[in-house]
């Protein structure tokens, strides 16, 4: 690793025509702000915003408290969100890299601090701990930093990388990836997976090593099972979705927050019923609805009209962000670009997938929209990875 | 510029097209969603936009009370009470095939079976029952013992779809009296569910069968209420959309005397089975199968008594019948005792008939309450000989006299001649068959109670056809007779000329015997008509519906159906008549009726001993009271109960001395009358 990148740059002049350049310099970044990824990601939070609202408005009414509660706190993440987004687009990623094992590093021991007594325990999955008077989710952070680490792991190789290299990576990925599950957060751990596979596939890892790596996870999945280290409603949760009768109460909750999802998308219809009009969502029937469940809120109030909006603009995103990566200069910006492109656009399909009754109960949170401090936050920065990578493009 | 600027390499082909794999991959997953999307909004939207009300809509329906069913001074014969039930949410239990819809449910239904001591089988049945609304709890169980229900509320999660509620059910203070008057409730069936007039019924609700519980059922019944509420995921309840209170049922009030009824029911009772130890003299003993006894109010048609033998026990139904049960009350060697017999029993009426045939006579102007006829042994008309009932003569007598000896041959004399006189007519006016009709033969008399029979009154209309019904089946059978023989005779007769109204049938007929149907309500009515001085009122047993704070809402009115064209004069003989049959020696009633206090409770009556080959005859008697004031008409018939005389004056004659009360504490149960076979 190179680190010669570290500390300010060349000492600027003190004439005025120098401070000028410092400024201009400054606002350089500004220059390649790609406008669509701007636009669509803050439309994106601002419709989680009306929705989440939305799902809380007539619970919180009936129990007489301000119906605006989530509606603040997840404010407040949008605008730390927008500050760590602006960061992200203006401080170099060439610079970060110094940064990037520490911070790979420091966020591996919160996923440690997670599992012990720090860590905060909700509804049997210990995810969060509080940092500065705030619930973060560690994991939610990992997401950045696993990208960024194997993003600059990549970005030493020159040409294809071999054996070693790719097992590095998978070395990165794998410490994490046990520490969420054991919180247990399988949505989450897939996420590594996933991001990590994206990433040596963009990378170029060969082929061949890509299929070695897939079905040594697939016998790892099958050891699991066989060691019961893969618990028994999270394997229960996969066969109940396809198809299996639920062997009792908690997977018949399951499948009822599938139906109640259904039902809820279904009866928008094409129009909507109409923002906050919503009697399924007022009425609470679908379990989660401000958290994982949000895109049903999207698609009982907004209809197929609204709810296609949503994903068009998850859409552009993602277009936006593979452009991005095969512009980007440097091997790491592309992986960036591409990662950030893998994440979004597996959590979108997991999550709307699961809303839809396509895909499995996971609690996956929907990027942007999903009520969520860390996961707005997080997603806001990543928005500003892409700018910054953006800036410095062919 | 900070950084220097390098020419970047050139990205590498592999890099390329992996990128465009991951687009590719994107634009196949973001489509796969807008697919899905496209489908559960647009295509199915409306099917899930009912699912989200129904979802959100809970219907509680609640029961209206039924109305009581009060006696006229009343005491109350039916009833609600609370019964203790349990009833399972099909919804969550079962899957269309009627089989448990998960494991849980299956689990559900296993424990409760044991609980109940009730196969599976027959608990899944019961929750499956499609006669249930399914958006209803059904219940499974009625009259659950308490601490049953109580296992059930402690542990109510291993119960989920089943629920303990108090639900209404039928009662009958009284046990079985009266239970073919007041009939029964039953689940309305799937059929009568179509039915416009059930338009306001529900899978699962209980409809009157038979009885007042039939006839007033919509008075009674009430209309249930209804309330929509909205509930959220966790099925509390946010608001009511809309709300109906349930109205209750009105209370009928009958013209039932239950000390009345009771020992009506139990005098029928008594009297056909001890009558059933009288030897005839061919050396066999009374079959007296089956009986009938009406009380009714001279002055209103009101039924202050009707009993019907064997009778049934109308608490076997409450909560469904049990098949059993339902097999013993329809099995022909029980009697068939769901039948109301004084209503729906259709017999030859016999010598009680003679009233209405000697009115007949006097409207016909062949005699006058003077006239004397003669009333020999026998008559005989076109070489058929029909008999009297005694062999000898008895010298002419006026009609009040023959009614007192109940003499046949003084009948088929003037019934002879007037059909004479209808065969040279035209158009015959056939004045026995009018004035039947004017006592109310032949008719529904359109009592408040269902199934009952008009009888039959026939005449030459009727005679034709019923013969060009059968006419082909006698010409047959005559083709088939042996050659020669009396059979094949009389079927060629019936083959050839049966369509004619002859003069031996206006003979049977005047005694009440041939084709002459009748039910012992209508025999009650006639005798009414003659006790009212000539009008004949619509029998019923409902008397008023009053609301549940006791107000009258509805009286129901004595209603006329006829006044019978007779004289004073006409009218009294035919009274007196009946008077000197109970109370002047050699009346054929009088052997019934020593000892009871004539002087004091005059009573008028009429024997009947009606022949229906080849059974036993069946025994009439009817009678009003008392006779210089009428109040009470009291009619008895027994099913092959022999003479009138014999089984059934007996019987009335107990029962008038409940009404009156000048029953002896010592007297017998029942003592059979003379045998008198008129």
């Amino acid at each position: 690793m190179s680190f010669v990148g570290i500390g300010p740059g060349r000492s600027g002049s003190g004439t005025a025509r120098g401070r000028v350049a410092r400024l201009l310099d400054l606002l350089a970044p500004l220059r390649g702000v790609d406008p669509l990824v701007v636009a669509s990601s803050l439309a994106l939070s601002g419709v989680g915003l009306v929705a989440i609202y939305s799902s809380k408005l007539a619970t919180l009414t009936a129990q007489g408290l301000p119906t605006t509660s989530f509606l603040s706190r997840q404010l407040i993440a949008g605008v730390i969100g927008l500050v760590l987004m602006v960061a992200a687009t203006v401080f170099d990623y060439r610079r970060l890299r110094a940064f990037i094992p520490f911070g790979y590093l420091a966020t591996l021991l919160l996923l440690v601090l997670v599992l012990t007594p720090l860590g905060t325990s909700v509804r049997g999955s210990q995810r969060w701990i509080a940092l500065f008077g705030f619930q973060v989710q560690p994991s939610e952070l990992m997401k950045i930093a696993l990208l960024l680490a194997l993003a600059m792991l990549f970005n030493e190789t020159e040409g294809t990388p071999g054996l070693g290299r790719t097992a590095t990576a998978v070395g990165l990925a794998v410490v994490p990836l046990g520490l969420v599950f054991a919180q247990p957060d399988l949505g989450t751990s897939m996420v590594y997976l996933w991001l990590t596979g994206v990433v040596l596939l963009v990378s170029g890892v060969r082929v061949r090593y890509l299929l070695m790596l897939a079905a040594s996870g697939a016998a790892t999945f099958f050891l699991g099972l066989r060691t019961e280290l893969i618990r028994d409603y999270q394997l229960q949760r996969l066969t109940v979705f396809l198809g299996a009768d639920a062997p009792d109460a908690d997977f018949a909750g399951a499948l009822f927050q599938t139906r109640q999802s259904m039902i809820a998308i279904g009866s928008g219809g094409t129009y909507g019923r109409g923002l906050f009009e919503g009697t399924q969502t007022a009425l609470a029937y679908v379990p989660d609805n401000h958290t994982d469940f949000i895109f049903t809120v999207v698609g009982e109030e907004l209809g197929f009209v609204g709810a296609a909006t949503v994903l068009a603009l998850y859409g552009v995103l993602l277009w936006r962000a593979l452009a991005i990566a095969s512009q980007a200069v440097d091997r790491d910006a592309m992986i960036i670009a591409a990662g950030v492109a893998g994440i979004l656009l597996m959590q979108v399909f997991v999550n709307v997938g699961m809303t839809l009754g396509i895909m499995p109960v996971t609690g996956l949170p929907l990027p942007f929209l999903s009520y969520g401090g860390t996961s707005l936050i997080i997603w806001l920065g990543m928005t500003g990875l892409l700018l910054n990578v953006n800036q410095r493009r062919r | 510029m900070s950084f220097s600027v390098n020419v970047p390499p050139p990205l590498e082909r592999s890099t390329v097209l992996r990128l465009a794999f991951m687009a590719a991959l994107s634009v196949l997953l973001l489509g796969a969603l807008l697919a899905r999307l496209w489908f559960l909004q647009v295509l199915a939207g409306d099917r899930f936009a009912e699912l989200a009300d129904s979802n959100r809509l809970r219907t509680v329906v609640s029961q209206a009370p039924r109305g009581h069913i009060l006696a006229s001074d009343g005491r109350e014969l039916v009833i609600n009470r609370p019964a203790l039930a349990l009833s399972a949410d099909r919804q969550l239990l079962v899957n269309a095939a009627g089989l448990p819809r998960d494991a849980q449910a299956e689990r559900t239904v296993r424990r409760l079976s044991a609980l109940l001591d009730l196969d599976e089988q027959t608990l899944l049945r019961r929750i499956a029952d499609v006669r249930y609304s399914p958006f209803r709890p059904v219940p499974v169980a009625i009259d659950v013992a308490p601490d049953i229900v109580l296992t059930v509320r402690q542990n109510q999660e291993l119960f989920v779809g089943i629920s303990a509620e108090t639900i209404p059910v039928r009662e009958y203070p009284e046990g079985d009296l009266a239970a073919h008057l007041v009939g029964y409730l039953g689940q309305i069936s799937r059929e009568e569910l179509g039915e416009t007039r059930y338009v306001d019924y529900r899978g699962g609700d209980l409809i009157g069968r038979g009885g007042l519980e039939q006839s007033y059922e919509t008075e009674l019944r009430g209309r249930g209420g209804q309330e929509v509420f909205v509930v959220n995921r966790r099925g509390s309840v946010i608001d009511v959309q809309s709300r109906r209170d349930p109205q209750p049922g009105l209370d009928l009030v009958t013209w039932l005397d239950l000390d009345i009824q009771r020992a009506v029911e139990q005098a029928l009772a008594e009297g056909i089975v001890a009558s059933r130890s009288i030897v005839r003299p061919d050396g066999r003993s009374l079959p007296s199968t089956a009986g009938s006894a009406v009380v009714m109010d001279t002055r209103t048609g009101g039924i202050i008594a009707m009993a019907s033998y064997p009778s049934y026990d109308p608490t076997e139904f409450v909560g469904g019948v049990s098949s059993d049960y339902w097999a013993f009350v329809n099995d022909p060697a029980q009697g068939q005792p769901l039948n109301n017999r004084p209503i729906s029993g259709q017999y030859p009426p016999g010598s009680v008939y003679k009233i209405v045939s000697g009115a007949a006579m006097l409207e016909a102007g062949l005699v006058t309450p003077t006239t004397r006829v003669a009333c020999p042994g026998s008559y005989t008309v076109a070489d058929v000989t029909f008999r009297n009932w005694n062999p000898n003569n008895e010298g002419p007598m006026d009609l009040a006299t023959a009614l007192k000896r109940s003499c046949d041959t003084y009948f088929y004399d003037l019934a002879f001649r007037q059909w004479q006189v209808e065969q040279r007519q035209d158009t015959p006016d056939e004045i026995v068959q009018r004035v039947s009709r004017e006592f109310g033969l032949g008719a529904l008399l359109g009592i408040d109670l269902p199934g009952e029979r008009a009888g039959v009154v026939p005449g030459r209309e009727w005679r034709e056809e019923f013969w060009l019904r059968y006419r082909d089946g006698y010409c047959e059978r005559a083709a088939r007779a042996e050659p020669g023989s009396f059979g094949q005779e009389l079927l060629l007769d019936l083959c050839r000329f049966g369509g004619i109204w002859r003069g031996g049938d206006a003979v049977n007929m005047s005694i009440g015997q041939g084709d002459l149907l009748v039910t012992p309500l209508q025999m009650a009515s006639a005798y009414q008509a003659i006790a009212n001085e000539g009008v004949l009122l619509r029998p019923t047993v409902g008397r008023e519906l009053r609301d549940a704070d006791g107000a009258v809402v509805r009286t129901i009115e004595p209603e006329v159906l006829s006044v019978l064209d007779l004289t004073p004069a006409e009218l009294r003989s035919i009274q007196r008549g009946l008077e000197r049959v109970v109370m002047e020696p050699g009346g054929t009633g009088v052997g019934a009726f020593s000892g009871f206090p004539l002087a004091q409770i005059p009573v008028a009556g009429k024997t009947g001993t009606a022949e229906r080959k080849p059974l036993v005859p069946y025994a009439w008697f009817t009678a009003y009271a008392p006779a210089d004031d009428p109040r009470y008409v009291v009619a008895v018939s027994v099913e092959e109960g022999g003479g009138g005389s014999q089984t059934a004056a007996p019987i009335a004659r107990r029962i008038l001395e409940h009404l009156f009360d000048v029953r002896p504490p010592d007297a017998p149960g029942f003592v059979p009358g003379p045998a008198i076979f008129d």
